[in-house]
C-alpha cells in the first residue's frame, strides 16, 4: 500500500543512526554492569553470559552499602515539589510578561535573561548563609533540609522556564482570549481556561526539564544535604563513584540503578507526556 | 500568599535562631556552670544516652579507613545509646571549604575530624573550637592516653585536636614486574643513578616504570625530589624567593621530575590520566614503581587481596645528602570538639565521650597498622597482612621521617604549584617561574 | 496595541510577584553579594571580605591579562558556535524528519530524549569509560577493527576538543529536539492543509511555512544554547577536571569553579561570574536582534 520512496528511506536511515548513538552507550553500560571485575577493560563488547564473566556482584555491592529506598524518596520529594512550583510560578510570570504592556517590561525581561546566566557556584554561598540564618539549612531536620534544597532549585529553574514558556505563549492566537473576555471571563480564568490548555504541551516540556534538572543536580544537593537520611539518589551515585575508584563494574551498576527508574517512569508516562506534547496539533 | 508565609517562616526562624544564640551565649560565660553539669554526668560514668551528635570527618568516600571508622561509630552508639549523624566527606579542597563555611554560618558539627595544620587556624582564631586544657579542667582523663608533646600546637600556643593515626609516604614496588625485568627490589641504599638505570631496563621491557598521574598527584614526587636536592633537616624550609637557596632546591626538584618525564618513565598519559587509573596500572602489573601513602595499603587489601604478595614497600631513590631510608610522614589530622557542642549541656559529655572513644587505644589499633601515633602505649594492631608486614619491615629500616613541606604553605599556593607541574615538565614554564608563581600566593 | 483584556494592570502584580520574590531572594540578592565580592579581598571560601581590593578593580584588570581565562574564553566561544550549529542544527533536522513520518515517530522521540534523562555525573562516568585510554570502549573498538595500532589518548592536546565537545553536543541535541518538536506540534494542521492547497509541499513547505512559524521557538533555542554553553560545567568537569590537558582545556564555567572552590580565589571567581553574565546577556541580545526582527521586547 505504502510505497517506500528514497526520501522516506533516507529519513529513516538518519533517524535510526541517531537513535543508535543515543541508545548504544546505555546498552554498553548495562552489559558491563553485569560483567566481572577486570574483564571490562579487556573485552567490553561481548554479552556477559553465565560462566563467561556474568555476575550480579556489582549490584549486590551497590545495594548492600546504600539505602536506595530513602534516597529515591528524597529525590522524588525534592523534584516533584520543584516541578510543581516552577510550572505554576513560571507560567504566571510568562503570561504576565507576554500579554501585558507595561513600563518595566523590558527591564523584567532582561533581569530574567541575566538570571539564567548566574552560575550556581557564585550564588550558593550567600544562599546557604541566608538559609542557615532562617534555620532551614544544616538544621539536622530532614524535611527542613529538603526545603533548603527545593527553594534555590525553584529559583534556578524559573528563568529557563519563563523564557521557554514566553516563547510558546506568544504563539497562542489572541483571538480566543479576546472572545473569552467578551464572554465575561477575568484574566485568571482566561489564563487557566485558555492559555494553559492551549500551551499544555509547553507546560509539559517545562515540567519534564524542571524535574530532570532537579533530580540530576548534584551541586546544590551536595551543598545542602549532608547526613545519610537526607541524601538523594544523585548524591548516592556520587558517593559510590568516589568510593569505586577504578571499579568500573560497580560504577556501571550504579549508573544503571540511578538511570533506570527515571527511564521507566519516563517510558511509562510518555503516553501522557507525548499526549501533552502533541495536544496542540490535530494529528491523525 | 505562599510567599508571605514563606517569608514569615524565614523571619520566624531567624528570630528563633537569634534567641537560641542568645541563650547559648549565657552558659558559656560562667564556665563553671557548664563545668559542674559536665562533672555530674562524668561522675555518672556514662552519659544519659539518646543524644544526637553531628560529626564531620574525612573518612567518607574511598578512604581506606572508612569501614574501621564506621565500626568505631557503631560501637560508640551501642555503648552509649547516643546517635551519630555522620556527615563525613572525602578530604579535598572543596571539602575543607565546606567545613569552614559551616563554621562561618553557625551550622558547624559537634565533633570535627580535621587537619591540624594551617587549615584549622580560621576556626581556632574565631574561637569556634575548645582547647584541650579547658576540656581537661572538667574531664581530667580527656586524651590522657596521648603524649602531650605530640599534640599539634596552634598559633596561640594551645592544643586543640586529639591526634588520630598518622601516615607515612614511601615507595611501593610491583615485585612481579621487577622480577620480570630482572631488577632487584630496592633496598635502603637505593641511589638515583641506579633508579634511572632500572627505569631504562623496565621501559625497554614495555612496562611503565613509574605509575603516577602528574596531573592529579605530582605532590608525592615533589616532596621526595626536593628532599633529594637538600636534606631531611632542611625539608620544611620555605623559599623566600625563587632564586634563594631553598627556591633553587625546589626548582631543582621540579627539574628532576621533568627529567623523568622527558625520559618517558611516566605512563604515556600521565598528564591526562587520573590517580585511580595510574594506581591501577601499578596494581595490575603494568607499572613498577609508585610513591604513595600508608592509606593505600588498605586499598590494595580491599581490591587486590588475592595478590598482595606482588607488592612490596621499598625506598625512594636518594641523591646527594639524603639517604633512601629517609621518608615523609607525620600526624596531620585530629578530633576537635566545637564550642557549640561544648556549650550545650545536653551534648558536652556525649561529645567528649565520643572523642575519647575514637582515640582510645583499642579503637586506634583498628585504624593503625604501620603508621605513627601519639599514643603513650603505642597501637597494637593485630594480624598484619603480608603487605602491612612488608611495610612494617621496611619501616624498621627507616632512619628519618619529616612532615611534608606542602602542608605548611597556603592551600592557594599549594594548588598553584601542583597545577603548574604539568607545565614545567612539558617545558611551557620554567621551574623557577612555577616556584615564583606559587610563592606569590603564599 | 494590546486588547482590552490586558488594559487593567492590577492582576499583573499577582502574575509577576511570586516569580520575582523567588528570583530576588535566591538569585539577585546572592548575585549582588557576588558583585561586591568581586571588588573585595577574600582569602578563602566562606571567609569574610577583608575590605576592598587595591586597586578596587584589580580583579577586572586581571581578567584582561590572564592567559588561562583567554584560553577559557576561546574554548567557550568555539563551544557556543558548535552548539548553535550542531546542537540546534541537528535537533532541527531531526525534529523536521520526525515530524514528517508516522510510523515510529513515537519511538524516536523517546530514544532521543534518553541522554537528557541522565545526570551529568552518570554521563561523565560513562564517557570516561568510553574514552578511557587503557581499554576504553573507543580504543577497544578501534584496535579490534584495526583502525589504530595503539591506544589513542583521547584527552591529549590533539584530541581533547573532540572528547570534550562531542558528549556535550550529543547530550543536548535531545533537549533542543524536544523543544522544537513541541514547537512543531503547536503549528496548526490547518495551515499545512492550506499550504498544500496552494501546492506548497516538501522542502518548500518547510521553507515557507514551518520555519517562519518556528521562529520564536528557534530564537528561544538560540538564547538557551548561548547561555547554556557559557555555563557548561559538569560534564567537562567530571571528564577533564582542572584545565586538562595542560591548561588548554579550560571553559569559563570550569575555570570559575576552579578559582572559587579549589583555589579559594573567591573574589576573582566572582569577577569571572560577572564576565559570564555580561557576555551571556550581550550575546543573547545580539542573537535576539538578528533573528527576531519583529522584536517587541
Amino acid at each position: 500500500m505504502k510505497k517506500i520512496t528514497p526520501a522516506k528511506a533516507g529519513t529513516y536511515a538518519v533517524l535510526t543512526f541517531w537513535a543508535l548513538t543515543t541508545l548504544y552507550p546505555f546498552v554498553w553500560v548495562i552489559l558491563n554492569s553485569f560483567r566481572e571485575r577486570g574483564l571490562i577493560r579487556k573485552d567490553s563488547f561481548s554479552i556477559p553470559l553465565p560462566g563467561n564473566g556474568f555476575t550480579m556482584g556489582n549490584y549486590d555491592k551497590a545495594m548492600e552499602r546504600f539505602d536506595f529506598g530513602s534516597a529515591y524518596a528524597n529525590s522524588l520529594i525534592v523534584s516533584i515539589a520543584v516541578t510543581v512550583a516552577v510550572v505554576l510560578i513560571a507560567g504566571f510570570a510568562a503570561y504576565g510578561l507576554v500579554r501585558f504592556r507595561f513600563k518595566l517590561r523590558g527591564v523584567c525581561y532582561s533581569l530574567i535573561m541575566a538570571g539564567m546566566m548566574f552560575p550556581v557556584f557564585s550564588t550558593i554561598i550567600p544562599v546557604f548563609r541566608m538559609e542557615a540564618a532562617w534555620g532551614i539549612a544544616s538544621s539536622g531536620n530532614r524535611w527542613l533540609s529538603l526545603v533548603a534544597v527545593i527553594l534555590p532549585q525553584i529559583a534556578g529553574n524559573l528563568c529557563f522556564a519563563i523564557i521557554v514558556l514566553m516563547g510558546f505563549i506568544e504563539s497562542v492566537p489572541m483571538e480566543l482570549e479576546e472572545s473569552a473576555y467578551m464572554d465575561g471571563c477575568n484574566v485568571f480564568q482566561v489564563y487557566f481556561h485558555i492559555i494553559m490548555p492551549a500551551a499544555k504541551s509547553s507546560f509539559a516540556t517545562v515540567a519534564i526539564f524542571s524535574f530532570l534538572w532537579s533530580y540530576n543536580d548534584l551541586f546544590t544537593q551536595n551543598f545542602f544535604l549532608r547526613v545519610p537520611r537526607e541524601k538523594t539518589i544523585t548524591l548516592l551515585l556520587n558517593e559510590i563513584s568516589s568510593q569505586a575508584g577504578v571499579d568500573y563494574g560497580l560504577m556501571a551498576a550504579s549508573v544503571v540503578l540511578i538511570v533506570v527508574p527515571v527511564l521507566v517512569v519516563y517510558v511509562a508516562l510518555q503516553k501522557h507526556i507525548i499526549k501533552g506534547l502533541t495536544a496542540g496539533a490535530i494529528k491523525g | 500568599m505562599k510567599k508571605n508565609r514563606l517569608l514569615a517562616l524565614g523571619l520566624a526562624s531567624a528570630l528563633t535562631l537569634g534567641l537560641l544564640a542568645g541563650c547559648g551565649g549565657k552558659p558559656s560565660a560562667p564556665g563553671s556552670t557548664s563545668g559542674t553539669g559536665g562533672d555530674k554526668s562524668n561522675s555518672g560514668a556514662k552519659p544519659a544516652g539518646g543524644v544526637e551528635l553531628t560529626v564531620v570527618t574525612s573518612y567518607g568516600g574511598d578512604d581506606g579507613n572508612r569501614s574501621n571508622y564506621e565500626n568505631a561509630v557503631a560501637s560508640y552508639e551501642a555503648a552509649t545509646g547516643n546517635k551519630i549523624m555522620d556527615a563525613s566527606g572525602t578530604s579535598n579542597e572543596e571539602w575543607k571549604a565546606k567545613v569552614l563555611t559551616d563554621f562561618q554560618t553557625g551550622t558547624e558539627p559537634d565533633v570535627l575530624f580535621f587537619f591540624t595544620s594551617s587549615d584549622a587556624e580560621p576556626i581556632i582564631q574565631a574561637g569556634k573550637v575548645v582547647d584541650i586544657a579547658t576540656i581537661r579542667a572538667t574531664y581530667p582523663d580527656y586524651a590522657d592516653n596521648m603524649r602531650d608533646s605530640m599534640l599539634a600546637v596552634a598559633s596561640d600556643g594551645k592544643n586543640y585536636a586529639i591526634p588520630s593515626s598518622g601516615f607515612w609516604e614511601n615507595m611501593f614496588v610491583n615485585t612481579k614486574v621487577l622480577s620480570d625485568c630482572g631488577v632487584a627490589v630496592p633496598g635502603p641504599d637505593y641511589t638515583w643513578d641506579q633508579f634511572l638505570a632500572d627505569c631504562e631496563t623496565i621501559k625497554a621491557k614495555g612496562y611503565a616504570p613509574i605509575a603516577c598521574s602528574l596531573f592529579e598527584v605530582p605532590h608525592y614526587w615533589f616532596e621526595f625530589c626536593i628532599m633529594n636536592n637538600g636534606t631531611l633537616g632542611e625539608q620544611l624550609a620555605i623559599p623566600g624567593s625563587a632564586t634563594d637557596a631553598v627556591g633553587q632546591k625546589w626548582a631543582a626538584g621540579l627539574n628532576d621530575i621533568k627529567d623523568l618525564y622527558e625520559k618517558g618513565y611516566f605512563p604515556v598519559n600521565t598528564l591526562t590520566a587520573t590517580d585511580a587509573e595510574t594506581v591501577q596500572l601499578f596494581a595490575e602489573g603494568e607499572a613498577a614503581f609508585l610513591i604513595d601513602g600508608s592509606w593505600k595499603i588498605n586499598y590494595f587489601v580491599d581490591n587486590y587481596g588475592d595478590q598482595l604478595s606482588d607488592y612490596a614497600i621499598s625506598y625512594v631513590p636518594a641523591k646527594g645528602e639524603r639517604k633512601a631510608s629517609e621518608a615523609i610522614g607525620g600526624i596531620s589530622m585530629g578530633y576537635f570538639i566545637t564550642k557549640k557542642a561544648w556549650d550545650d549541656p545536653a551534648k558536652q559529655a556525649a561529645a567528649v565521650e565520643f572523642v575519647k572513644h575514637m582515640t582510645s587505644d583499642d579503637v586506634m589499633s583498628t585504624f593503625v597498622t604501620t603508621e605513627v601515633t601519639a599514643l603513650k602505649n603505642g597501637a597494637s594492631p593485630s594480624g598484619l597482612n603480608p603487605l602491612q608486614q612488608a611495610a612494617a619491615d621496611a619501616n624498621a629500616s627507616i632512619t628519618g621521617v619529616i612532615g611534608p613541606v606542602q602542608d605548611t604553605i597556603t592551600s592557594e599556593s599549594r594548588t598553584d604549584l601542583f597545577a603548574n607541574v604539568q607545565n614545567v615538565v612539558t617545558g611551557k614554564m620554567s621551574a623557577e617561574d612555577a616556584v615564583a608563581s606559587a610563592l606569590a600566593l603564599n | 496595541m494590546g486588547p482590552t483584556l490586558y488594559r487593567k494592570k492590577a492582576p499583573l502584580i499577582a502574575f509577576l510577584l511570586p516569580a520575582f520574590v523567588f528570583l530576588i531572594l535566591f538569585l539577585y540578592y546572592p548575585f549582588i553579594q557576588n558583585i561586591i565580592n568581586s571588588f573585595s579581598d577574600i582569602t578563602g571560601l566562606g571567609a569574610p571580605a577583608q575590605g576592598l581590593n587595591t586597586p578596587w578593580y584589580a580583579n577586572y584588570a586581571t581578567l584582561f591579562t590572564d592567559p588561562k581565562l583567554r584560553t577559557a574564553l576561546g574554548n567557550t566561544v568555539l563551544l557556543t558556535i558548535c552548539t548553535v550549529i550542531f546542537q540546534v542544527g541537528i535537533a532541527l533536522i531531526l525534529a523536521l524528519l520526525v515530524d514528517s513520518i508516522r510510523v515510529g515517530a513515537q519511538l524516536f522521540r523517546t530514544l532521543y530524549f534518553f541522554p537528557i534523562v541522565i545526570s551529568a555525573t552518570a554521563l561523565g562516568l560513562m564517557f570516561n569509560l568510553i574514552f578511557l585510554y587503557n581499554g576504553g570502549m573507543l580504543n577497544q573498538l578501534l584496535t579490534n577493527l584495526g583502525f589504530a595500532a595503539e591506544n589513542i589518548d583521547w584527552k591529549d592536546p590533539d584530541h581533547f576538543l573532540f572528547t570534550m565537545f562531542a558528549p556535550v553536543m550529543w547530550q543536548y541535541v535531545g533537549f533542543y529536539f524536544v523543544i522544537l518538536v513541541t514547537g512543531l506540534n503547536n503549528i496548526s494542521q490547518d495551515l499545512y492543509e492550506a499550504a498544500a492547497l496552494d501546492g506548497c509541499t516538501g522542502l518548500n513547505r518547510v521553507r515557507y511555512v514551518t520555519l517562519p512559524l518556528l521562529r520564536n521557538v528557534l530564537c528561544t533555542c538560540l538564547v538557551l544554547a548561548i547561555t547554556g554553553s557559557l555555563k557548561v560545567f559538569d560534564l567537562p568537569w567530571v571528564m577533564f577536571g582542572a584545565g586538562m590537558p595542560q591548561d588548554q582545556g579550560w571553559l569559563t564555567g570550569t575555570y570559575m569553579y576552579d578559582q572559587t572552590f579549589n583555589r579559594g580565589n573567591v573574589d576573582y571567581g566572582s569577577a569571572i561570574a560577572i564576565l559570564i553574565v555580561v557576555l551571556g546577556v550581550l550575546f543573547s541580545n545580539i542573537a535576539n536582534r538578528v533573528f527576531k526582527p519583529r522584536n517587541d521586547i
